[in-house]
């Protein structure tokens, strides 16, 4: 058998950090922050009816933290009674897209074609995002489905981003720029993210410059979203978790550098 | 019984047995995923990229303009040959003159323009008092450039302030390694919570 070495110890610890803070399913109560807030305050002020679209713009590997943010901000378009229209721009987000919508639709007894619907994947985001500007069924001829645009009772009235209260891009990745540049910048439509935790620092001078109107994202993110809405979901029992795997990193890099400095020491001293 | 979810935990656990060594299960999942993905997005290009958006048309609408794009795709599997290599400049050239006309303008906009008019505003807030984050943001744009200004050595009041942009970098650089570390956190606990809750069902 390998012999174990300090990877296989670290790892191990922070499995069963995961495992034993997950297993006890405690909820950690936590501050909402302005931006999660201004995201809330701003789907809650949109009039009922309002067409909002919804851009599943990230990959497969990026599920498990896309999940709970998209799931909480779904809800709370649905319990609103927004019209949704759903739309992937990279071909990976289109089943998981599709998949979320109806899942939550469901539970609010939403109707397809009436309260929401799924247009599916389009390549070459930009060409896709500039042909909206100018005709959504022209760009959509057909939803993910296979049923014609026309067809659908909720899309008679929207033929561009002039009809649409705004989008909110779901991604992962810098697609959300896309969207600012082409769709914000060009015809003036209102973008808003929700984003992996990585990808907030990059979002972070658009939404200071106005350019997204707003933004939250991580699991954090989604838990602070669930307590708005007053749902509980996967991103507030996961605090706990996030939390103390937190402290776990922070002690591991203070560990490290505790063993660097006296590694340095004692090589100094030796020569 | 749902035999996606028990494939799906059995993918996860092959997956995260690389944490131990390298092994047959781990590299047969790895190649799944890769499979997978490839296949899906081929299914997914046909179908709405080349069904939808050029032969349907095409063919059913008589949409006869089409045959340009049709034309400039097939000149770009000129490479694979020496003798038509030659013909894949035409499209990349389209590619790259349509693209940058489309791109320049939007970037110069949102990404310069627009960041630059946010920067400069007013630095006294309507009270009276100076508006801190927006002096931090001034102050941290300007060092920061300055570290950036190579022409002249660093040394005294140009060495000061770069010295203050390195601080202010290596604040972002704490900020976006931080993130991604949540991130990735996130990513774990994810899949910890399917196989608690779906796969082993010891959680609600």
């Amino acid at each position: 058998m390998k012999r174990l070495n300090s990877r296989h110890w670290i790892f191990s610890g922070l499995f069963a950090i995961v495992v034993i803070t997950m297993a006890a399913n405690v909820n950690l109560d936590m501050r909402v922050s302005p931006e999660t807030e201004r995201m809330f305050n701003y789907i809650d002020s949109l009039p009922t009816g309002a067409t909002v679209i919804v851009s599943f713009d990230h990959e497969a590997s990026s599920l498990p933290e896309i999940r709970p943010i998209a799931l909480a901000l779904l809800r709370h378009t649905f319990s609103r009674d927004l019209n949704l229209i759903g739309i992937a721009l990279l071909a990976e987000g289109t089943g998981i897209g599709y998949r979320l919508m109806t899942q939550t639709a469901d539970e609010y007894d939403k109707t397809y074609g009436i309260d929401y619907v799924y247009l599916g994947f389009k390549p070459q985001y930009i060409a896709a995002i500039l042909s909206m500007g100018e005709s959504i069924p022209d760009t959509y001829p057909e939803d993910y489905l296979g049923y014609a645009y026309r067809d659908h009772e909720m899309l008679q009235n929207i033929k561009n981003y002039n009809d649409i209260a705004g989008v909110i891009s779901i991604a992962d990745g810098s697609l959300t720029t896309h969207w600012i540049e082409y769709g914000a910048s060009r015809y003036n439509v209102k973008v808003s993210a929700a984003v992996t935790a990585a990808m907030m620092t990059t979002y972070d001078p658009y939404l200071a410059s106005g350019q997204l109107h707003a933004m939250f994202g991580g699991l954090r993110g989604a838990a602070e979203y669930e307590k708005l809405i007053g749902i509980g979901g996967s991103g507030k029992r996961s605090m706990l978790a996030q939390s103390v795997a937190h402290i776990y990193v922070v002690l591991l890099i203070i560990v490290g550098n505790i063993i660097y400095f006296r590694g340095r020491r004692k090589d100094g001293g030796s020569s | 019984m749902d035999w996606g979810v028990i494939i799906a935990g059995l993918l996860t656990l092959a997956i995260f047995s690389f944490l131990y060594r390298d092994n047959p299960a781990y590299k047969m999942a790895e190649s799944l995923l890769i499979g997978v993905s490839i296949g899906y997005f081929l299914v997914i290009t046909w179908t709405n990229t080349l069904m939808d958006l050029l032969f349907v048309p095409l063919t059913q609408d008589a949409k006869w303009p089409l045959i340009i794009p049709l034309a400039l795709g097939v000149m770009m599997f000129g490479r694979f040959h020496k003798r038509t290599a030659p013909l894949s400049r035409i499209p990349i050239a389209v590619l790259i003159g349509s693209g940058a006309g489309v791109a320049i303008p939007a970037m110069l906009e949102a990404r310069t323009l627009r960041q630059i008019s946010a920067t400069v505003g007013p630095l006294v807030t309507e009270s009276g008092l100076p508006d801190i984050s927006l002096i931090a943001v001034l102050v941290g744009v300007l060092t920061t450039l300055v570290y950036f200004y190579f022409s002249r050595e660093h040394k005294g009041a140009l060495g000061g302030a770069a010295k203050v942009g390195t601080y202010f970098l290596m604040s972002f650089f704490g900020t976006t390694f931080g993130y991604t570390v949540m991130s990735r956190m996130s990513t774990l606990i994810g899949r910890v919570e399917f196989l608690l809750s779906d796969f082993l069902r010891l959680t609600q």
